[in-house]
């Protein structure tokens, strides 16, 4: 299927009936919106914080994505659903990255439209101490740079991750964002 | 190292011991188009997935999420270094090149130094992610205490 001579098939990479294609189509055509770039949507100083339950579920998904069976991970489980799990710290922990992936959520301000062109280029992360799965955890992000390399314009970020019931810090991290 | 749980070894596989120069086995993943554009991971921006939209924007392929390859790395050092890797760690990457859809990444870690802490030593390993032809993806390096 061709939709056009100069561009790939929406179908080249997986199999795909006309159905398929439309409803990807649609479905891309709806992502378009008007939206600034990361580097003026955000000013140095900005700070963004939300929650984040993570639930056994959510753990499962992230872990078949990357394609990591490690079974520490598991407080889900096919034909069983929700178990304690195990790990060497008890019942099962997050893995190690997860939250890392979810700062995305939080830094680009989630209630405006997605700031095209942005890329994820470095992040420092420390993995201070073991998450439970059905942990609650604030993911807080503070802007702390915005900076010019090689004619590239990045926005840095500074992140904790912290249990909303005992305050513990699981996890800190600076990431930088290449902007358009 | 003979304690394991649910058959992972509970240290992982490196031990006070392990010389510097020791190269961790890695892991090895093809990028999927259906992972990258799952919902948890790119759906919400079209270069992740879908090759019309990838290409107006004057991407060869759809591009992995640099997080996915942080991902991999972290999940080769859980094997080496178990519940190690989980308290007191730190990754540092930076992600050099794209991953397109359909290569096959492979991770990669050498021991770079051990520094002598309590017990033991918080070591330092150079990690890294290529494609099959040996282009760099994703470049950086681990802290993890052993026997500490």
């Amino acid at each position: 299927m061709t939709e056009n001579k100069t561009l790939p098939a929406t179908d080249a990479l997986m199999p795909m009936t006309e159905i398929q294609v439309r409803q990807v189509r649609d479905f891309v055509d709806s992502l378009a919106e008007e939206s600034q770039t990361y580097w003026d949507m955000v000013a140095i100083g900005d700070e963004l914080s939300r929650e984040l339950h993570i639930t056994p579920e959510l753990v499962i998904l992230y872990a078949d994505a990357v394609e990591d069976y490690n079974p520490w991970y598991e407080g889900w489980k096919m034909n069983t659903w929700k178990i304690p799990g195990e790990s060497p710290f008890g019942p099962a922990v997050v893995p190690p990255l997860l939250v890392s992936h979810f700062v995305l959520s939080v830094q680009f301000d989630h209630t405006k439209p997605f700031a095209v062109g942005s890329i994820h280029t470095f992040h420092d992360s420390e993995i201070l101490e073991p998450i439970p799965v059905g942990a609650t955890v604030r993911i807080t992000t503070r802007a702390i740079d915005k900076f010019i390399k090689r004619e590239r314009r990045y926005v840095r970020h500074e992140v904790h991750v912290t249990d909303v019931t005992s305050g513990r810090l699981y996890f800190r991290e600076v990431r930088d964002i290449l902007s358009l | 190292m003979t304690d394991t749980l649910l058959g992972r070894p509970v240290q992982g596989l490196v031990t006070r011991d392990t010389p510097v120069g020791h190269t961790l086995v890695g892991v090895k993943k093809k990028a999927a188009i259906q992972l990258m554009g799952s919902r948890l991971w790119g759906r919400f921006n079209p270069n992740h997935w879908d090759p019309v939209y990838a290409a107006q924007t004057g991407l060869a392929a759809p591009i992995q999420t640099g997080e996915m390859s942080s991902a991999y790395i972290a999940e080769m050092c859980v094997n080496h270094f178990g519940a190690n890797f989980l308290r007191g760690a730190r990754v540092v990457c930076k992600y050099v090149g794209s991953t397109l859809a359909n290569e096959v990444i492979t991770t990669h870690g050498v021991v770079r130094e051990k520094t002598p802490k309590g017990n033991g030593y918080r070591f330092t390993v150079d990690v890294w992610a290529e494609n099959e032809a040996g282009d760099k993806k994703t470049v950086g390096w681990v802290e993890v205490d052993v026997g500490v």
